[in-house]
């Protein structure tokens, strides 16, 4: 993940408290998708940026996974995500979320 | 023949740069700032292929043409284990140089003596780059100057105390250095002087590669766009610029100059764009577009292509060069007419996206997403992408295409496998930012339109604005290249695809053949052929008169009967004909008749109203309107106007007046009843009317494109027997087509018949009385002016200075006047009024007491 | 009890994925408050 972008992770659950804050992803791949989530859960596991040995746990999820998309409303979720729905490989994509947050999320209700 | 600009070469490049990949490489470069001891440093380099090996990989080899995308999809994945059997260094299109060539080139493209080799290097760079033939003598010789080269000793203080970048060849062997142009300026440093020059060689490779593939001479290049992702320039213009023409010196293009387009990955595709658009405009013969490589993204995955043991497979820079010319009739052209875009009130969703640059120009040019055979979006090659988790890029792009269609119900969603089989190639080009983008597929295009194999192609570009932290915008054009409907020479093209007789389709055949000058349209000779199309379709034949010498062509095809009437955007009326144009109205779309003139109806604004209104009953009743209602647009004029037609109504011409729907009434005819269309007939000046054509003929596009209504009408006047139509430059086709089909009609009803008996009862009821009676009384006004006659002349060498110019003519006859005679001259000082020495005083004083000087 | 509703939500988009200000559109709607958005490009 980008450097600034893991200050930037930090920081806000810094301020926020980590168990206030969830990470949304849109990655093309259930690989990247994985290495993202590892990152904002277990730490950046390139060991290149802030995050290299923070366990946040946060919570994470990709923006393709039901258990967020039904909170969405559907006629926006069908203009933004819809097509690209159609594009990604959904469920290799949550298999792969799912493992990441079963090891590593602190703060599922 | 459509005048589409052609690509007619291009030309693609790859140098192997294993030493850059830790030097520059961003990853590198910001792992060695984080963890400079990482095991991911000391890995790296075992992970490093040779030249050969890099010369064998598949894509590369479709990269400079040597091997097909085909060929490549075809190859078992992965490609990084796979050799391609007969590979070669030398391409179709362009090369695979090595570390050292590459090294040298940036050597010869520097011209602020910065870079310097250590001298045993340089002589063997230079014996290298002699076979490969890209440089002169003269720059070979560079290579080995004095100035050019320094001992290792000199060259290794130089990077330890000087800030020099160095240049490596076997992991830590330092052959050269380049030197910082600047010791305080970020902007001139030594990292990035390498970035700028690695830009500049391998963009100069490129452009020397465009010539010598294509049989192109460098001097017959007007423009050079360079669309790479650098910036150079010092700290007080640290973007200025000029990658383009800076190459194309070193390339020996003598006589181009050249600008720089940026756009993140889009910039190919922008620079594309603006490259067909200067050529189809004329402005320029031969463009050329062209990008240099980046060090920045060698290695860029390497973290995860180390990691998974595979080799480094960002280990080249690359670049591209691609010709636009005028059209040949040969090579595919680009439609400069179809071109989508990703605006800023997009949005970014991916949808919105592919529906902006993919969607809406599709729809708009009527075609299908089956009707392009070939959509090449961001080419990036799988091996290196897919194993970074960032996916098949080319191939999720395919499946948007195919999604969107699926949306719009072009096909089935178990269609999509199949779409992007059919319509996608696999990826092969580096991922250098800027060069997958599209071009990459323009060299095999350029092949497949000529072997017959492709008729259409969409090129899409798309940049990540965001990087920048300007924007959160994303940005991306694209455009359509179409095989050249000419199929072998000029000629051909101009006898056989430049239709130009349209004849009458359907069963109304009115028999009617309409002669149609284009000369200066701004909608172009494609447009023209359109609304010639329409007007078939309506039972008309016609014919296009095209080229410098449309108007003759017109008048010849008038003159002999072919045609019986014409339409043209411009001409020359005599004085007394009207022209009356039709339109249609936005409140109830009624039509009405603007009864105006394009030419002179009369010298005076009343008689000239008057003339407008029968020549709009002529009109209105020869297109089919029984008793056309006339009202009087509420102008300057307009009451002296009705009164003279009243007095014609009593004198019986039978004249229907039109009361306006405002509640007063009227045959004053306000704003109002020109949306309303309340008269049948609306008379007017000849500016009044020529705004409301425009207006009224362009309200629902917004200006520039003249969509509704039947144009400016045809000229009218008595005695006047031809029958030419007005249309404008701004015309669209409906707007032409309209225009014919007016003529046809005005041909069906006689117009002719209904002129003469229109203008016979007008002069029955005393038109000719009620014109000479504004004309006396305007004649009156003139005598009382001619009545200042001139003294007898004298001899007249005194002057008076200090008059104004415009008053001049008036003061020398207040003088006459009062019986002095006078003369007006120009002194050297300004305008003057001579007059005889003993007459100075005397006329001084007239002069002063009429307020002429002071 | 729902992930999104006011909670912080940091967006980590993806060009050749969902973009950030797509997701930011769909999380707006759950009653997240968005507290960054971004997006990654790979290529």
């Amino acid at each position: 993940m980008d450097l600034e972008n893991q200050k930037r992770v930090l920081n806000i659950s810094e301020e926020h408290g980590a168990e206030n804050v969830v990470i949304l992803l849109g990655a093309a791949e259930a690989e990247a998708s994985g290495l993202a989530a590892e990152t904002v859960t277990a730490g950046d596991p390139t060991f290149a940026g802030p995050l290299t040995g923070v366990q946040l746990g946060l919570t994470v999820y990709h923006i393709c996974e039901d258990e967020v998309k039904s909170e969405v409303d559907p006629s926006v979720y069908e203009e933004q995500v819809g097509m690209m729905e159609m594009v990604m490989d959904v469920d290799s994509i949550h298999e792969e979320m799912e493992n990441i947050r079963k090891e590593y999320c602190k703060y599922l209700g | 023949m459509n005048n589409f600009p052609v690509i007619k070469g291009s030309s693609y490049v790859l140098a192997f740069t294993p030493d850059m990949i830790m030097h520059s490489g961003t990853t590198q470069t910001t792992e060695k700032v984080v963890n400079p001891d990482s095991e991911y440093l000391r890995e790296l380099p075992k992970h490093y292929r040779t030249y050969e090996e890099v010369v064998s990989y598949i894509p590369n080899q479709v990269y400079i043409g040597n091997a097909t995308y085909d060929d490549l999809g075809n190859t078992p994945f992965p490609f990084y284990d796979k050799k391609w059997e007969n590979a070669k260094s030398d391409g179709a299109f362009g090369s695979i140089v090595d570390e050292e060539e590459f090294y040298g080139t940036m050597h010869i493209s520097d011209v602020f003596e910065l870079v310097l080799f250590e001298p045993e290097f340089a002589k063997r760079v230079k014996e290298k780059l002699e076979k490969r033939k890209f440089f002169t003598e003269a720059q070979l010789e560079k290579l080995i100057a004095d100035k050019s080269t320094a001992s290792r000793e000199e060259l290794e203080r130089l990077v330890n105390e000087e800030h020099a970048e160095g240049l490596y060849i076997n992991l830590t062997e330092l052959v050269g250095v380049i030197k910082r142009a600047h010791d305080v300026d970020v902007n001139l440093s030594a990292h990035v002087m390498l970035e700028n020059l690695v830009a500049k060689a391998s963009n100069v490779i490129a452009l020397i590669e465009l010539v010598k593939k294509n049989n192109i001479k460098p001097e017959d290049i007007d423009y050079v766009i360079d669309c790479c992702e650098e910036a150079c320039g010092d700290m007080n213009q640290r973007g200025g610029g000029n990658f383009a023409k800076a190459s194309a010196e070193t390339a020996g293009y003598t006589n181009a100059t050249g600008s720089d387009i940026r756009g993140f990955c889009a910039g190919p595709a922008h620079a594309m764009i603006h490259a067909a658009s200067l050529v189809h405009s004329g402005t320029f013969k031969n463009v050329v577009v062209s990008g240099g490589g980046c060090t920045a993204k060698l290695g860029m995955n390497g973290k995860d292509h180390v990691k998974k043991g595979l080799p480094v497979l960002e280990d080249c820079v690359a670049s591209f060069a691609i010709l636009v010319s005028e059209n040949d009739g040969i090579h595919p052209v680009i439609r400069t007419d179809i071109v989508g875009s990703h605006k800023i009130g997009t949005g970014s969703a991916p949808q919105m996206v592919i529906t902006a640059l993919v969607g809406e120009p599709l729809t708009r040019a009527g075609l299908k997403f089956t009707d392009i055979d070939k959509y090449a979006p961001e080419l990036q090659n799988p091996d290196i992408t897919k194993p970074a988790g960032a996916g098949d890029v080319p191939e999720a792009n395919y499946k948007m295409i195919a999604a969107l269609a699926v949306m719009k119900k072009e096909i089935e969603r178990s269609q999509i496998a199949d779409f992007v089989k059919k319509h996608g190639m696999t990826g092969w080009a580096p991922t250098q930012g800027h060069i997958p983008s599209g071009v990459p597929y323009l060299g095999h295009l350029i092949k497949e339109c000529l072997d017959k194999k492709t008729k259409r192609a969409m090129i899409v570009g798309k940049g990540s604005l965001f990087l920048g932290r300007l924007t959160n915008l994303f940005d991306g054009v694209s455009f359509i290249v179409e095989a050249n409907e000419g199929s072998g020479s000029v000629e051909h093209d101009i006898e056989s695809s430049n239709e130009t007789v349209f004849k009458a389709k359907g069963t109304s055949t009115k028999g009617i053949n309409v002669a149609y000058a284009l000369e200066g349209s701004e909608h172009g000779s494609q447009e023209a052929r359109l609304a010639l199309k329409i007007a078939a379709s309506k039972g008309i034949d016609t014919v296009l008169c095209d080229g410098a010498d449309a108007h003759s062509q017109m008048e010849k095809l008038l003159g002999s009967g072919e045609a019986q009437a014409a339409v043209t955007m411009h001409y020359p009326f005599p004085i007394g004909v009207s022209t009356v144009g039709k339109v249609i109205t936005p409140a109830k779309g009624k039509p009405m008749y603007i009864a105006n003139t394009t030419g002179t109806s009369d010298t005076d604004r009343v008689a000239a109203l008057v003339k407008n209104a029968i020549a709009g009953i002529i009109a209105a009743k020869a297109d089919g309107v029984e008793r056309p209602t006339v009202g009087i647009a509420n102008i300057d004029g307009a009451r002296a106007c009705a009164k003279i037609l009243r007095t014609l109504k009593d004198n019986g011409y039978d004249i229907e007046f039109a009361d306006s729907a405002r509640a007063d009434g009227g045959v004053e005819m306000r704003g109002n009843d020109l949306l309303m269309g309340s008269c049948d007939v609306m008379v007017m000046d000849a500016l009044t009317g020529n705004l409301m054509m425009k207006l009224f003929s362009s309200y629902t596009t917004g200006g520039q494109y003249e969509s509704v209504g039947y144009g400016y009408g045809p000229g009218i006047g008595e005695g006047y027997d031809k029958l030419i139509m007005i249309v404008s430059r701004a015309s669209g086709a409906p707007v032409v087509a309209g225009a014919v089909e007016y003529a046809a009609n005005l041909i069906a009803n006689d117009w002719k018949a209904i002129a003469k008996a229109e203008y016979a009862a007008a002069h029955k009821a005393g038109l000719d009385a009620l014109l000479s009676e504004i004309s006396s009384a305007k004649k009156a006004d003139v005598e009382e002016e001619a009545e200042v006659v001139a003294p007898p002349k004298e001899v007249c060498t005194e002057a008076i200075a200090g008059i104004e110019v415009m008053d001049l003519e008036d003061a020398v006859k207040t003088l006459w006047k009062a019986g002095v005679y006078a003369e007006s001259g120009m002194g050297c000082t300004g305008p003057i009024i001579q007059i005889a020495p003993a007459r100075l005083e005397q006329s001084m004083d007239i002069l002063r007491k009429a307020g002429y000087i002071e | 009890m729902a992930i999104l509703k006011d909670k912080y939500v940091v967006v980590i988009g993806d060009r050749d994925g969902v973009p950030g200000p797509a997701i930011e559109e769909c999380a707006k709607t759950a009653g997240a408050n968005i507290a960054y958005s971004s997006t990654e490009c790979f290529v």
